[in-house]
Protein backbone atom coordinates (compact mmCIF):
# COMPACT_ATOMS: atom_id res chain seq x y z
CA UNK A 1 0.00 0.00 0.00
CA UNK A 2 2.91 2.28 0.65
CA UNK A 3 4.84 2.02 -3.11
CA UNK A 4 3.17 4.99 -4.86
CA UNK A 5 5.24 7.15 -2.01
CA UNK A 6 8.53 4.27 -2.18
CA UNK A 7 10.54 6.94 -4.70
CA UNK A 8 10.04 10.11 -1.44
CA UNK A 9 9.61 10.31 2.01
CA UNK A 10 6.26 9.43 3.25
CA UNK A 11 7.16 12.16 5.55
CA UNK A 12 5.97 14.81 2.74
CA UNK A 13 2.44 13.27 2.32
CA UNK A 14 2.02 13.72 6.33
CA UNK A 15 3.08 17.24 5.71
CA UNK A 16 0.39 17.39 3.00
CA UNK A 17 -1.95 16.11 4.84
CA UNK A 18 -1.60 18.20 8.10
CA UNK A 19 -1.57 21.09 6.95
CA UNK A 20 -4.45 20.69 4.91
CA UNK A 21 -7.02 19.24 7.60
CA UNK A 22 -5.12 21.85 10.46
CA UNK A 23 -5.62 24.89 8.63
CA UNK A 24 -9.47 24.35 8.36
CA UNK A 25 -10.60 24.91 12.33
CA UNK A 26 -8.37 28.43 12.46
CA UNK A 27 -9.76 29.74 9.43
CA UNK A 28 -13.23 28.88 10.24
CA UNK A 29 -12.51 29.87 13.54
CA UNK A 30 -11.40 33.54 12.47
CA UNK A 31 -14.09 33.71 9.90
CA UNK A 32 -16.78 33.37 12.65
CA UNK A 33 -15.36 36.20 14.97
CA UNK A 34 -15.04 38.69 11.67
CA UNK A 35 -18.77 37.74 11.13
CA UNK A 36 -19.74 38.32 14.24
CA UNK A 37 -17.90 41.56 14.53
CA UNK A 38 -19.10 42.92 11.38
CA UNK A 39 -23.07 42.31 12.61
CA UNK A 40 -22.27 43.82 16.05
CA UNK A 41 -20.72 46.85 14.18
CA UNK A 42 -23.43 46.71 11.76
CA UNK A 43 -26.28 47.41 14.65
CA UNK A 44 -24.09 49.32 16.50
CA UNK A 45 -21.29 51.60 14.99
CA UNK A 46 -20.08 52.49 18.35
CA UNK A 47 -18.80 48.93 18.80
CA UNK A 48 -16.04 49.23 16.56
CA UNK A 49 -13.70 50.44 19.46
CA UNK A 50 -13.86 46.64 20.09
CA UNK A 51 -11.68 46.33 17.31
CA UNK A 52 -8.71 45.61 19.90
CA UNK A 53 -10.24 42.38 21.83
CA UNK A 54 -11.05 41.35 18.37
CA UNK A 55 -7.60 41.31 17.10
CA UNK A 56 -6.27 39.77 20.40
CA UNK A 57 -8.93 36.90 20.21
CA UNK A 58 -7.74 35.97 16.52
CA UNK A 59 -4.06 35.96 18.24
CA UNK A 60 -5.49 33.05 20.42
CA UNK A 61 -6.88 31.35 17.61
CA UNK A 62 -4.47 31.67 15.58
CA UNK A 63 -1.81 29.87 18.25
CA UNK A 64 -3.86 27.10 16.70
CA UNK A 65 -2.89 27.38 13.16
CA UNK A 66 0.53 28.16 14.00
CA UNK A 67 1.37 25.26 15.87
CA UNK A 68 0.46 23.37 12.68
CA UNK A 69 2.85 25.44 10.44
CA UNK A 70 5.15 24.39 12.68
CA UNK A 71 5.06 21.06 12.85
CA UNK A 72 5.75 20.52 9.47
CA UNK A 73 9.67 20.77 10.64
CA UNK A 74 9.19 18.80 13.32
CA UNK A 75 7.81 15.68 11.07
CA UNK B 1 29.09 41.53 2.10
CA UNK B 2 30.35 39.20 0.26
CA UNK B 3 27.90 36.54 1.87
CA UNK B 4 25.21 38.22 0.98
CA UNK B 5 25.49 38.16 -2.59
CA UNK B 6 26.20 34.69 -2.65
CA UNK B 7 23.09 33.82 -1.26
CA UNK B 8 21.93 35.09 -4.69
CA UNK B 9 22.86 31.51 -6.16
CA UNK B 10 21.15 29.57 -3.13
CA UNK B 11 19.05 26.27 -3.78
CA UNK B 12 16.79 27.30 -1.32
CA UNK B 13 15.08 29.12 0.88
CA UNK B 14 17.84 29.53 4.04
CA UNK B 15 15.67 28.70 6.99
CA UNK B 16 16.99 28.95 10.50
CA UNK B 17 14.66 27.79 12.95
CA UNK B 18 17.17 27.24 15.91
CA UNK B 19 19.75 29.37 17.24
CA UNK B 20 22.91 28.75 16.33
CA UNK B 21 26.24 28.83 19.45
CA UNK B 22 28.54 30.80 18.89
CA UNK B 23 31.43 30.33 22.17
CA UNK B 24 31.94 29.10 24.81
CA UNK B 25 32.21 31.72 28.22
CA UNK B 26 33.63 29.73 31.16
CA UNK B 27 31.37 26.35 29.72
CA UNK B 28 28.35 28.48 29.40
CA UNK B 29 27.29 28.19 25.33
CA UNK B 30 26.50 32.07 24.54
CA UNK B 31 24.18 31.66 21.13
CA UNK B 32 23.40 34.61 19.15
CA UNK B 33 19.77 35.23 19.95
CA UNK B 34 21.54 35.55 23.54
CA UNK B 35 23.81 38.13 22.20
CA UNK B 36 20.97 39.92 20.65
CA UNK B 37 19.28 39.94 23.55
CA UNK B 38 22.28 41.90 25.82
CA UNK B 39 22.74 44.47 22.59
CA UNK B 40 18.94 45.33 23.07
CA UNK B 41 19.00 45.22 26.88
CA UNK B 42 21.74 47.93 26.56
CA UNK B 43 19.83 49.92 24.26
CA UNK B 44 16.46 49.60 25.64
CA UNK B 45 18.40 50.41 29.52
CA UNK B 46 20.05 53.62 28.01
CA UNK B 47 16.58 54.80 26.19
CA UNK B 48 14.63 53.98 29.31
CA UNK B 49 16.74 55.62 31.72
CA UNK B 50 17.22 58.48 29.47
CA UNK B 51 13.70 59.21 28.73
CA UNK B 52 13.47 59.02 32.67
CA UNK B 53 15.94 61.44 33.09
CA UNK B 54 15.06 64.21 30.62
CA UNK B 55 11.24 63.90 31.30
CA UNK B 56 9.88 66.97 32.78
CA UNK B 57 6.57 67.76 33.80
CA UNK B 58 5.85 70.30 30.66
CA UNK B 59 5.76 68.51 27.34
CA UNK B 60 8.76 69.20 25.80
CA UNK B 61 10.91 67.45 22.67
CA UNK B 62 9.94 64.67 20.32
CA UNK B 63 10.89 61.34 21.15
CA UNK B 64 10.47 61.57 25.15
CA UNK B 65 6.15 62.10 24.02
CA UNK B 66 6.26 58.46 22.20
CA UNK B 67 7.60 56.83 25.27
CA UNK B 68 5.33 58.59 27.57
CA UNK B 69 2.54 57.37 24.84
CA UNK B 70 3.72 54.02 25.08
CA UNK B 71 3.67 54.18 29.09
CA UNK B 72 0.14 55.68 29.56
CA UNK B 73 -0.99 53.23 27.57
CA UNK B 74 -0.04 49.98 29.36
CA UNK B 75 -0.56 51.78 33.13
CA UNK B 76 -4.06 52.60 31.70
CA UNK B 77 -4.39 48.80 30.42
CA UNK B 78 -2.88 47.37 33.82
CA UNK B 79 -5.30 49.98 35.50
CA UNK B 80 -8.62 48.57 33.40
CA UNK B 81 -7.54 44.98 34.42
CA UNK B 82 -7.18 45.64 38.47
CA UNK B 83 -9.48 48.41 38.62
CA UNK B 84 -7.48 49.92 40.67
CA UNK B 85 -4.94 53.28 39.74
CA UNK B 86 -3.16 52.98 42.60
CA UNK B 87 -2.04 49.10 42.35
CA UNK B 88 -1.83 50.23 38.64
CA UNK B 89 0.97 52.47 39.21
CA UNK B 90 2.81 50.09 41.58
CA UNK B 91 2.48 47.05 39.24
CA UNK B 92 3.48 49.47 35.76
CA UNK B 93 7.22 49.36 35.60
CA UNK B 94 7.59 45.67 35.04
CA UNK B 95 4.44 45.58 32.66
CA UNK B 96 6.06 48.79 30.94
CA UNK B 97 9.71 47.22 31.02
CA UNK B 98 8.28 43.78 29.60
CA UNK B 99 6.44 45.25 26.84
CA UNK B 100 9.18 47.26 25.49
CA UNK B 101 11.43 43.99 25.94
CA UNK B 102 9.42 42.28 23.81
CA UNK B 103 8.97 45.51 21.48
CA UNK B 104 11.98 45.79 20.83
CA UNK B 105 13.33 42.48 20.58
CA UNK B 106 10.56 41.70 18.27
CA UNK B 107 11.58 44.51 16.04
CA UNK B 108 15.11 45.02 15.95
CA UNK B 109 14.72 41.28 14.56
CA UNK B 110 13.76 42.99 11.19
CA UNK B 111 16.44 44.85 10.84
CA UNK B 112 18.96 45.05 7.88
CA UNK B 113 21.95 43.36 10.10
CA UNK B 114 20.09 40.67 12.00
CA UNK B 115 20.46 37.53 10.34
CA UNK B 116 22.68 35.95 7.71
CA UNK B 117 23.76 39.45 6.83
CA UNK B 118 26.87 39.77 9.60
CA UNK B 119 28.39 36.02 9.98
CA UNK B 120 30.57 34.67 12.63
CA UNK B 121 32.45 31.32 11.09
CA UNK B 122 29.63 31.43 8.77
CA UNK B 123 26.53 31.47 11.47
CA UNK B 124 24.68 34.27 11.22
CA UNK B 125 25.99 36.38 14.22
CA UNK B 126 22.87 37.85 15.37
CA UNK B 127 18.85 36.54 15.63
CA UNK B 128 15.92 37.83 17.36
CA UNK B 129 15.73 37.13 21.03
CA UNK B 130 12.17 35.86 20.88
CA UNK B 131 12.55 34.05 17.51
CA UNK B 132 14.00 31.70 20.01
CA UNK B 133 11.64 29.18 21.72
CA UNK B 134 14.26 29.33 24.28
CA UNK B 135 14.26 32.94 24.56
CA UNK B 136 10.42 33.18 24.93
CA UNK B 137 10.16 30.37 27.51
CA UNK B 138 12.41 32.69 29.65
CA UNK B 139 10.30 35.89 29.43
CA UNK B 140 6.67 33.49 29.86
CA UNK B 141 8.92 31.68 32.87
CA UNK B 142 9.77 35.06 34.67
CA UNK B 143 6.10 36.75 33.69
CA UNK B 144 4.36 33.77 35.20
CA UNK B 145 6.21 33.72 38.34
CA UNK B 146 6.41 37.75 38.50
CA UNK B 147 2.15 36.79 38.41
CA UNK B 148 2.93 34.65 41.21
CA UNK B 149 5.10 35.53 43.53
CA UNK B 150 2.81 39.09 43.24
CA UNK B 151 -0.23 37.13 44.19
CA UNK B 152 0.92 35.60 46.70
CA UNK B 153 2.63 38.63 48.51
CA UNK B 154 -0.56 40.11 47.82
CA UNK B 155 -2.90 37.78 50.03
CA UNK B 156 -0.47 35.32 51.58
CA UNK B 157 0.96 31.92 50.05
CA UNK B 158 -1.71 29.85 51.70
CA UNK B 159 -4.45 32.01 50.86
CA UNK B 160 -3.31 31.96 47.07
CA UNK B 161 -2.95 28.10 46.73
CA UNK B 162 -6.65 27.57 48.62
CA UNK B 163 -7.82 29.84 45.85
CA UNK B 164 -7.40 27.43 43.13
CA UNK B 165 -9.69 24.52 45.93
CA UNK B 166 -13.10 26.28 46.14
CA UNK B 167 -15.50 24.38 48.13
CA UNK B 168 -15.02 21.95 51.31
CA UNK B 169 -11.99 19.75 51.14
CA UNK B 170 -13.96 16.67 51.39
CA UNK B 171 -15.19 17.15 48.13
CA UNK B 172 -13.43 15.13 45.57
CA UNK B 173 -14.16 17.46 42.82
CA UNK B 174 -12.62 20.16 45.07
CA UNK B 175 -9.27 18.24 44.46
CA UNK B 176 -10.07 17.53 40.98
CA UNK B 177 -10.62 20.92 40.13
CA UNK B 178 -7.97 22.27 42.02
CA UNK B 179 -5.00 19.95 40.10
CA UNK B 180 -6.65 20.83 36.97
CA UNK B 181 -6.57 24.73 38.06
CA UNK B 182 -3.03 24.59 39.25
CA UNK B 183 -1.58 22.46 35.79
CA UNK B 184 -3.31 25.58 33.60
CA UNK B 185 -1.24 27.63 35.34
CA UNK B 186 1.63 25.75 33.97
CA UNK B 187 0.08 25.49 30.17
CA UNK B 188 -0.42 29.40 30.76
CA UNK B 189 2.83 29.64 30.65
CA UNK B 190 4.03 27.13 27.34
CA UNK B 191 1.12 28.79 25.67
CA UNK B 192 2.37 32.32 26.25
CA UNK B 193 5.82 31.30 25.09
CA UNK B 194 4.71 29.55 21.92
CA UNK B 195 2.26 31.90 20.76
CA UNK B 196 5.24 34.74 20.36
CA UNK B 197 7.80 32.14 19.52
CA UNK B 198 5.38 30.70 16.63
CA UNK B 199 4.51 34.21 15.42
CA UNK B 200 7.73 35.24 15.32
CA UNK B 201 9.49 32.57 14.21
CA UNK B 202 6.96 31.89 11.15
CA UNK B 203 7.28 35.80 9.94
CA UNK B 204 10.94 35.65 9.68
CA UNK B 205 10.27 31.96 7.72
CA UNK B 206 7.72 34.01 5.05
CA UNK B 207 9.75 36.73 4.42
CA UNK B 208 12.44 34.57 3.72
CA UNK B 209 10.61 32.50 1.67
CA UNK B 210 9.52 35.37 -0.25
CA UNK B 211 12.98 36.83 -0.31
CA UNK B 212 14.29 34.04 -2.40
CA UNK B 213 11.44 34.01 -4.74
CA UNK B 214 12.32 37.16 -5.65
CA UNK B 215 15.50 36.37 -6.64
CA UNK B 216 17.13 39.89 -7.01
CA UNK B 217 13.92 41.96 -6.63
CA UNK B 218 13.75 40.47 -3.37
CA UNK B 219 13.55 43.89 -1.55
CA UNK B 220 10.20 44.23 -3.20
CA UNK B 221 9.04 40.57 -3.08
CA UNK B 222 9.00 40.66 0.33
CA UNK B 223 7.90 44.36 1.36
CA UNK B 224 4.57 43.54 2.04
CA UNK B 225 5.45 40.49 4.69
CA UNK B 226 8.39 43.15 6.53
CA UNK B 227 5.06 45.13 6.95
CA UNK B 228 2.76 42.89 7.69
CA UNK B 229 6.02 41.40 10.25
CA UNK B 230 5.97 44.79 12.06
CA UNK B 231 2.43 44.73 13.00
CA UNK B 232 2.33 41.76 14.25
CA UNK B 233 5.24 42.45 16.22
CA UNK B 234 3.44 44.75 18.40
CA UNK B 235 0.64 42.91 18.23
CA UNK B 236 2.37 40.06 19.59
CA UNK B 237 4.10 42.25 22.25
CA UNK B 238 0.65 43.53 23.37
CA UNK B 239 -1.09 40.40 23.53
CA UNK B 240 1.49 39.02 25.72
CA UNK B 241 1.59 42.00 28.11
CA UNK B 242 -2.35 41.80 28.21
CA UNK B 243 -2.69 38.64 28.86
CA UNK B 244 -0.45 38.68 31.88
CA UNK B 245 -2.00 41.22 33.38
CA UNK B 246 -5.08 39.50 33.35
CA UNK B 247 -3.58 36.28 34.92
CA UNK B 248 -2.75 38.47 37.75
CA UNK B 249 -5.82 40.14 37.99
CA UNK B 250 -7.41 37.09 37.99
CA UNK B 251 -4.91 35.82 40.83
CA UNK B 252 -5.78 38.69 43.03
CA UNK B 253 -9.26 39.29 42.58
CA UNK B 254 -10.07 36.39 44.91
CA UNK B 255 -11.66 38.11 47.76
CA UNK B 256 -15.23 38.07 45.66
CA UNK B 257 -15.28 34.72 44.15
CA UNK B 258 -17.81 34.68 41.33
CA UNK B 259 -20.58 32.53 42.06
CA UNK B 260 -21.10 30.02 39.71
CA UNK B 261 -20.98 26.29 39.38
CA UNK B 262 -18.64 25.39 41.91
CA UNK B 263 -19.78 27.78 44.84
CA UNK B 264 -21.36 25.31 47.62
CA UNK B 265 -23.99 27.04 47.87
CA UNK B 266 -25.53 27.38 44.44
CA UNK B 267 -25.89 23.64 44.43
CA UNK B 268 -27.64 23.09 47.34
CA UNK B 269 -31.30 22.74 46.33
CA UNK B 270 -33.72 25.82 46.96
CA UNK B 271 -37.02 24.95 48.77
CA UNK B 272 -39.67 25.78 46.41
CA UNK B 273 -42.03 27.85 48.27
CA UNK B 274 -44.74 28.84 45.07
CA UNK B 275 -48.36 27.18 45.41
CA UNK B 276 -50.37 25.05 43.66
CA UNK B 277 -54.21 26.06 43.47
CA UNK B 278 -56.25 23.61 44.03
CA UNK B 279 -58.41 22.58 41.52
Amino acid sequence: MVYFASSTDLSVLAKGIMMGFGMIGPAIGVGLMGSSFMTAVGRNPEASKYLGQLLVVIAIVELMALLVFASIFII
Amino acid sequence: MLNSLLRLSAAGPIIHITSEPLFKFHGITITNSILFSWVCSVVITLLLVGVALLARARPRGGFIQYVEIVTDFIVDLVESALGDREKALYYAPYFVSMFFFIVFNNLFGLLPGVGEALTYHSLPLFRAFTADLNGTLAVAVVAMGLVEYFAMRESGPLNHLKHFFNGSFKNPMTWLLGFFEIFSELTRVISLALRLFLNIAIGEIIIAVFAYLGHVVAPITALPFVILEIFVCLLQAYIFVMLTVMYLSVAIHHEDTPEGITHPESLAPREKSHTRSSA
